[in-house]
């Protein structure tokens, strides 16, 4: 018990601490969450009338970056399963880190769907005993395998910074088998994902069986690519060193999987157009227009632009092997795969509505406000667990207090 | 998150001025869902409904709970060559079930759409205009047209009058499937199908997480986005639970085949105001209802049948 | 500072005035609340078949609500408002006693009073030659072409009947059976009958037109009658395939946010 204060109150001033820059970067982000918090109040008290959705566009940007979020979540498995599963030296260094990206990345999750939600106040309703659980609810299972993710990369993550604390050893007799337990769990949360979007056929866009390996396939993309580029920012502003090995390993990963992903959609392109029936209007108005709205048009060519741009950017050695040039493909990656995954799968899946109404989704500032602060928010955890876990990694917040570190 | 929830819920109330609004809402926020209620606490709910809406639309206002009644199954049939598109339905629908009908985009729901459909031609001069145009492998004896394509529909029509001679039309509204799928998404399980067919709402339990909009594939789901504009003098004073009662802020709704007029033996306000009888309401379970003797004797055909959600709205022609 | 100030006084002001209007608008609207209101009348099935003249029941809940675009009944409080039994019908006599009831017809012919006395009551002004055919043949009538517009050119059953298959040759009040035998204005169902049975069949049924009330098959209904919906003497005029007469759609939905117009709809995917 003693410990735990000691830890949380060295945890807390080392992370309180830091240069102007630090200051700097938490205010500002402090300023987005404060938007965030209002825009959320104005939600919740005028309604989601203040947000570009419609009874047509029943979701927009939200249940877009949620998706792409749980993706991020699963997307850190692509260090932890080197590291634990093939033993990875690099990797094995910063799996901690991963751990903490997920964590966030399920958080900001929550946040969304609280976003989204025409009544946040009664989620409760959703939690037994009062509330009511249903097992034939994707949602339903969403929530529980997100949950049970953060509750795992929580418990694995901390466990193993508490053990670096205190000086104790890791007991891997529980240990390795919760790492192992968390990678099989962060495929899970995506494919149930996934299943959430595709068991529904009143939207053809959705409804496929490719769904859940689309997803799987952008997330290890976009994931890793989020990674390399904390990781670079990280070796740049910290003492901490990732690996080459590391960086290389991830780089491979992105360039698989985008690869991957790139080729599903060229598959469903091709398979929705050459028969061209009406389940392929959704696609055929993301890629062209319908009826003379053409609203995700320039999303849809600008993310396959990025996206295959990235890739090919992967294959030169001038791009992968700098670690300053490597930025621009990962960024691409990452942005493309969010408009894929966002403007590009679940707004068409509106458009048509299941009877054939052909409307435009336009989001509104709030709605792009909201957006932003969480994902502010979601940085201010990250910068705040990364920090965290580094001084702990570094060795610079030890049990003892500085005294001991400085041994 | 429970506590989060609980925390977002008293912050939302503690916006609201008036005391003994306030403390109705209280309660109304940690009411059960409506299928668990014991008879007590549906009465003790029902008086509490009756007591803020009276007040809030300045007259007695009613709401009832009257359950299935036995040896019923609702049933609809509608004749698509009889419609003539008139939207008299729609504004029916409106009058009875007290939906909300601002100005602003998203303040004025309607549980009815009707489409019409281009009857199409195919003319001589359109011969060589047909797809797949342009790729060399087709030539003529294609004049494209768009008739009868349920997707390509017109919802906004609004000519000097009905019918055209052009078109045709097709109202669509919820199905009260036997297998709905937006039952089978609900988080909450607030939707649900009752006893005598209709699938309805508690809408005090709805979370507002619209997966039931995502699932329902006839997009007879219907979301408030704001708190419903409902005038006092126009609104229906007599509701039920689970039907018509005036919504709240952020939940879902849609048709009930007018549970307050139906569970009375009552037809439904579409039924009654269609000038030309196209729409049938009966049970299914009487030989002699007018919906069985459309079974028994008229081609019908479900909407989007293949999807299996089998509707107990019956589309039929003679 | 003192910017601050008086941009706050002008504020202020303007909101002191807004708030004076809004509340001069208020005292008004009682006003011109107490004003005694036009009677609200709203056509049924068709436009001139049937009217019903708007008026509460119980406060604040009326006979029925029209649509302030069309002028067409949109809703009704009650379902059974003026009505009567509807009489013998064949085909119907399960229904309990009562539970059948129609709005009369007779009441809203505006000629009905004077067809049985004026001219066709046998007697009636010494008309030269005499007003009451031999025969069921069609010949020209001035007089009543004048009354009824298309009979120049009936198109139904394009020319293969004429005025006597339907009305009563000496009960001009009356419509007429298979038998000759008299039936009332308010049963067209037993005239029109004769040639559309499976109409009829239909109707009976309630398959075919309009019933309103309680949905039990053995509750009670108010029953549309053929002419309620049909003009007999008008089945043919206007840009219209359908045996229903056209009239104006009441308002389309609200255009979804963001949409300017619903022009979008017109344009096929596929270009023609």
């Amino acid at each position: 018990m003693q410990q735990l204060i000691s830890f949380t109150t060295d945890y807390t001033r080392y992370v309180l601490k830091g240069g102007t820059k630090f200051y700097a970067w938490m205010g500002s982000l402090a300023l987005l969450i404060v938007g965030m918090m209002y825009v959320f109040y104005l939600q919740n008290t005028d309604g989601l009338i203040v947000t570009g959705m419609t009874s047509q566009i029943s979701d927009g940007l939200y249940l877009a970056n949620l998706v792409f979020l749980v993706g991020v979540a699963a997307g850190a498995v692509t260090i932890v399963f080197p590291a634990y599963v093939y033993h990875h030296e690099g990797m094995h260094k910063v799996a901690v880190l991963g751990e903490m990206l997920a964590i966030t990345a399920v958080i900001m999750v929550m946040v969304f769907v609280f976003a989204h939600m025409g009544r946040p106040d009664r989620l409760w309703h959703m939690i037994p005993p009062r509330g009511i659980y249903s097992f034939s609810s994707m949602l339903g299972w969403d929530v529980m395998v997100l949950n049970g993710y953060l509750i795992l990369n929580f418990v694995c993550g901390f466990y193993y910074l508490w053990c670096k604390y205190t000086g104790n050893p890791v007991n891997q007799k529980w240990f390795i088998p919760l790492v192992y337990v968390a990678i099989a769990w962060a495929l899970s949360i995506h494919t149930v994902t996934a299943f959430l979007m595709a068991n529904n056929p009143a939207r053809p866009m959705w409804f496929h069986s490719m769904m859940p390996i689309r997803f799987i396939a952008t997330a290890f993309a976009a994931g890793p690519a989020l990674i390399i580029l904390i990781f670079l920012v990280i070796r740049k502003n910290t003492r901490f060193w990732v690996d080459d090995s590391a960086i290389k390993l991830l780089t491979t990963i992105v360039q698989f999987c985008l690869g991957i992903a790139i080729f599903l959609t060229l598959s469903e392109v091709v398979v929705e157009l050459y028969a061209r029936t009406e389940h392929a209007n959704g696609l055929y108005y993301l890629m062209f227009g319908l009826h003379g709205l053409t609203g995700l048009v320039p999303w849809f060519w600008s993310s396959l632009v990025l996206m295959v741009g990235a890739f090919v950017m992967f294959f030169m050695p001038s791009f992968r092997n700098d670690f300053d040039k490597l930025r621009i493909p990962c960024a691409m990656a990452f942005t493309g795969i969010w408009i894929e995954k966002g403007m590009g799968l679940i707004v068409p899946g509106y458009i048509p509505s299941p009877i054939g109404e052909v409307t435009e989704y336009h989001p509104s500032f709030v709605e792009w406000l909201m957006v932003l602060g969480i994902w502010a928010f979601g940085f201010f955890i990250l910068t705040i667990l990364l920090k965290g876990a580094i001084g702990i990694l570094l060795g610079e917040i030890k049990h003892g207090g500085p005294a001991a570190a400085a041994k | 998150m429970l506590s989060v929830s609980a925390l977002m819920g008293s912050a939302a109330l503690m916006t609201m001025s008036d005391d003994a609004k306030a403390s109705t809402e209280w309660a109304e926020h940690f009411q059960k869902n409506y299928r668990l209620m014991t008879d007590e606490e549906k009465a003790e709910a029902r008086t509490r409904l009756e007591r803020r809406y009276s007040s809030e639309y300045g007259k007695k206002v009613a709401v009832d709970t009257t359950g299935p009644q036995p040896g019923v199954l609702m049933g609809y049939a509608l004749n698509v060559r009889k419609c003539i598109g008139c939207r008299r339905c729609v504004h029916a629908c409106v009058e009875e079930n007290n939906q909300s009908r601002g100005t602003r985009p998203g303040e004025k729901i309607e549980w009815i759409q009707v489409l019409r459909m281009e009857r199409g031609e195919f003319s001589k001069d359109k011969m060589n205009h047909g797809y797949p145009e342009g790729l060399g492998i087709q030539v003529g004896g294609n004049a494209y047209t768009p008739a009868g394509q349920v997707l390509e529909g017109q919802y906004h029509y609004n000519p000097e009058a009905v019918p055209e001679k052009d078109a045709t039309y097709m109202p669509i509204a919820c199905m009260q499937c036997e297998k709905p799928p937006c039952v089978k998404v609900c988080p909450v399980r607030t939707t649900y199908r009752e006893a005598d067919g209709p699938v309805v709402i508690d809408y005090n339990w709805c979370i507002g997480c619209k997966m039931c909009m995502n699932a329902c594939p006839y997009w007879a789901r219907r979301f408030n986005l704001t708190k419903p504009v409902l005038p006092k003098e126009e609104m229906n004073p007599v509701t039920h639970y689970l039907g018509n009662r005036p919504r709240m802020r952020g939940v879902v709704e849609k048709c009930h085949w007018c549970l307050q007029r139906t569970r009375h033996d009552r037809y439904p306000a579409c039924v009654e105001v269609c000038p030309v009888g196209a729409r049938k309401f009966g049970n299914l379970l009487d030989p002699e209802s007018e919906v069985s003797k459309i079974l028994e004797r008229k081609n019908v055909f479900r909407l989007k049948a293949e999807l299996n959600t089998f509707p107990k709205f019956f589309y039929f022609y003679d | 500072m003192r910017k601050l100030a008086i941009v706050t006084l002008v504020l202020g002001l303007c909101g002191g005035a807004f708030y004076a209007v809004s509340a001069a608008e208020k005292a008004a609207e009682p006003a011109k609340e107490a004003a005694p209101k036009a009677p609200v009348e709203c056509f049924e099935s068709r436009k001139g078949a049937s009217e019903i003249t708007q008026r509460d029941i119980k406060p604040g809940w009326p006979n029925v609500k029209c649509s302030p675009k069309t002028g067409a009944a949109l809703w009704y409080g009650d379902p059974y408002d003026g009505t009567v039994p509807m009489g013998k019908m064949p085909g119907l006599e399960n229904i309990p006693e009562g539970h059948a009831v129609i709005k009369p017809r007779t009441e809203k012919l505006a000629l009905m009073p004077m067809c049985g006395v004026s001219c066709h009551n046998g007697v009636g002004p010494a008309f030269n030659p005499p007003t009451l055919p031999k025969d069921k043949k069609p010949k020209p009538n001035p007089t009543m072409e004048a009354m009824v517009p298309d009979l120049a050119n009936l198109q139904h059953g394009r020319g293969r009947i004429w005025c006597m298959d339907c009305h009563h040759t000496t009960k001009r009040n009356m419509l007429v059976d298979h038998f000759g035998d008299p039936v009332s204005f308010d049963q067209p169902q037993l005239l029109c009958g004769k040639c559309h049975g499976d109409k009829l069949r239909d109707w009976r049924d309630g398959i075919h037109g309009k019933r309103i009330g309680s949905f039990a098959s053995t509750g009670k209904k108010r029953w549309f009658t053929c002419t309620e919906c049909h003009n007999p003497h008008n089945v043919q005029d206007g840009a219209r395939n359908r045996g229903f007469a056209q009239l104006q759609p009441e308002a389309s939905p609200q255009l979804p946010r963001g949409m300017k117009d619903a022009s979008h709809e017109k344009l096929h995917p596929i270009p023609h």
